[in-house]
């Protein structure tokens, strides 16, 4: 007799943002197996950037890769064109976008922990998060002017000015969201019903993280130094204060300390950018077609994010490569449920942060 | 940005001389459709904790040859595989079809100009 | 007695489905359902359960492998419903037209009763089109309620009326005119 049932999880889930199934093969409550599907949301981008759209509106085209961490989409591909046309972006063109992509980071890390909160069973945490992040999100509407898809970035600069105004707004409002976040690690760590839920579940040990290559927060927590912010050089990450934030438990309860400790890392980086930021242009002129490869990386809020490129000297590329973090960690998300309770699941998927449009693209 | 050209015989030798789990951190497998039918795989590694040093491996083959698998030194490239064999219709040892694509949808996307 | 129908209107429950979009507009449907845009003072609760549920809300350009599913939770919701396309890539496509894997819109598959624009359609917007959609369905409500009336027609035989006849003789009465 077969010892073992079948239970799925998906397409279409409460605790789903995104159609992915699951199915899980399981022993009593026990997960022994796990078979994935993620291709719900597969649209055809990288075929789309090399057929229908010239090189300089592709950065606004492959942000609609993912939402959440867009920014990062159309930086990572504005900088890779950025390097074939040999253009140098002004200081203060790079400070804000840094400053952007930390306010990205840390909107959607709230939006993780709040979803890991609901997940866990915890509504009242989930609503106090995502009311807190609305903070976040009226000062990137201020700075770019819309909430999710900024289109900031264009190549050679960016397209929107900051002024005092909307510096002493930033400036005030991350304030606030300090206060808070410093209420949200008294929480996570303190509260006892909330560690019954994430301490020692769901846990990869440093060596399987290298082993499965995992990236991201996932990694952090486990204990692995991984963060491209630390790999890179055309962003002054290492001016303006960057701190590798890593734990050793590699559970639930790690990954949320880790990405409670980026906010606040990240909060920091914003002030200092806005206490010294250059004077200057915010675009730089630029002629001719790319041509030649390149390989960029940057930091996404899940991870890694990496573009190939590779152009002919004409306005048509003739290979765009999106490597997204979620894509790069599905098997070592595979090996995280196994030997898990089945009733963990939900709570264990949540706090992996997975995109799937970003894997399917 | 490095590129060293290996042929696909011997391609899993070198990535397995090359690849310390410890110090290599494996990115992606990736695919460029060149001119003449001729397909050329990448696969990308970049190191831990050090200044942009990323290192491609490369090969250059036919639309009908077989690429090996690498799954058993780096398991994590499983995915890499079954998205090549989806997007380009190339085939790899033990990676199975249908990972974006379904049964009527256009085959092979990225191999020539389709769109 | 508690009178059901009149307080379908009071509290419809949403069913939210992502037909390949990017995100953008799903994490705006959460930021709306939160405290400070707080669609639930519509007495909205977003269910995962396509049987309880009144509004159908969608997102995304309807890929291949979603298509299916779109259809399947749209037939199994019970009547009456409403459909939102929310976001501009699910009214017609957006940047996704014409790639090789999406439908342009899911106005191909179901019937859409309100289309809320927007890349990213704001919280704001969304609010709007619920609120819209109320409307609809209270008319939807009204109009299932009314008795039908089928008028005799002299021709069919056995005087036996076929509900679906009739509905074909209309259809080529108004094609001839
Ligand atoms: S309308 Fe724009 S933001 Fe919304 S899901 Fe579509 S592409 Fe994303």
């Amino acid at each position: 007799m077969k010892k073992t049932i079948n239970i799925p999880l998906g397409s279409q889930h409460i605790s789903l943002l995104e159609p992915v199934r699951f199915k899980f093969e399981c022993e009593n409550e026990k997960i022994v197996g796990v078979d994935s599907d993620v291709g719900f949301v597969h649209r055809g981008i990288e075929k789309a950037c090399t057929t229908k759209f010239k090189y300089d509106g592709i950065g606004y085209v492959v942000a609609r890769v993912c939402g959440l961490c867009a920014i990062t989409h159309s930086l990572s591909y504005t900088v890779a064109i950025e390097e074939l046309l040999n253009i140098e972006v002004t200081s203060k063109a790079k400070y804000l976008r840094i400053l952007l992509l930390e306010l990205d980071r840390i909107h959607s890390h709230m939006l993780c922990l709040s979803h890991t909160c609901e997940n866990a069973g915890f509504e009242a945490m989930f609503m106090r998060i995502m009311g807190d992040r609305e903070l976040i999100m009226e000062i990137q509407e201020l700075l770019t002017g819309n909430r999710i898809q900024f289109d900031y970035i264009n190549i050679g600069g960016v397209n929107r000015d900051i002024n005092l105004e909307v510096a002493t707004k930033i400036v005030n409002n991350l304030d606030r969201v300090k206060e808070k976040v410093m209420g949200y690690v008294d929480e996570f760590t303190n509260n006892w019903s909330l560690s019954l839920k994430f301490k020692r579940i769901g846990a990869l040990s440093l060596d399987d993280a290298y082993k499965f290559n995992a990236i991201g927060p996932l990694a952090r927590a486990s204990g692995l130094n991984i963060d491209v912010r630390n790999e890179i050089k055309y962003l002054p990450y290492h001016e303006i204060g960057f701190k590798m934030q890593t734990h050793i438990d590699g559970d639930i309860n790690a990954r949320n300390i880790v990405r409670l400790n980026e906010i606040l890392n990240s909060i920091e980086m914003c002030d200092n950018i806005l206490a010294g930021i250059p004077e200057g242009e915010i675009q730089t002129k630029y002629k001719g077609k790319p041509n030649g490869e390149s390989v960029v990386r940057f930091e996404a809020p899940r991870g890694e994010l990496m573009y190939y490129v590779k152009a002919n000297g004409t306005a048509m590329l003739e290979r765009v490569r999106i490597k997204t973090p979620t894509f790069a960690s599905i098997p070592a998300f595979s090996h995280i449920f196994m030997g898990e309770n089945y009733a963990d699941a939900p709570a264990i998927l949540a706090s992996f942060d997975p995109c799937l449009s970003c894997t399917a693209k | 940005m490095k590129k060293i050209k290996v042929t696909l015989l011997d391609i899993v030798e070198e990535i397995k001389s090359f690849y310390d789990y410890k110090k290599w951190h494996f990115l992606t497998i990736n695919g460029v459709a060149l001119q003449d039918n001729m397909l050329e795989v990448q696969w990308i590694f970049s190191k831990y904790e050090t200044l942009e040093e990323i290192v491609i491996f490369y090969v250059e083959i036919q639309y009908e040859d077989i690429i090996p698998s690498i799954v058993n030194i780096i398991p994590s490239a499983i995915i890499s595989q079954r998205e090549l064999v989806d997007m380009f219709g190339v085939e790899v040892e033990g990676s199975a079809k249908g990972l974006y694509l379904d049964k009527d949808s256009i085959q092979m996307p990225l191999r020539g100009c389709l769109l | 007695m508690f009178n059901f129908k009149k307080y379908r209107k009071k509290s419809p429950w949403i069913l939210h489905y992502n037909a390949g979009s990017c995100n953008g507009c799903d994490i705006e449907i959460l930021a709306a359902l939160s405290p400070k845009y707080d669609l639930e003072r519509f007495g909205v609760i977003n269910t995962g359960n396509p049987k309880q549920s009144d509004i159908f809300l969608v997102t995304g350009p309807v890929t291949f492998r979603s298509r299916e599913r779109l259809v399947e939770l749209y037939t199994q919701m019970p009547e009456p419903k409403v459909v939102i396309a929310l976001g501009s890539c699910t009214c017609t496509g957006g940047v996704f037209r014409d790639m090789y894997n999406v439908e342009d819109g899911i106005d191909r598959y179901i019937p859409v009763d309100v289309y809320i624009p927007g890349c990213a359609a704001s919280p704001e917007l969304i609010i709007d089109g619920i609120v819209k959609a109320l409307d609809i369905l209270e008319q939807k409500t009204k109009k299932m309620e009314k008795p039908l009336k089928l008028f005799q027609d002299a021709s069919t035989k056995d005087g036996i009326i076929n509900k679906r006849d009739c509905a074909l003789k209309v259809g080529e009465k108004d094609e001839e005119n």
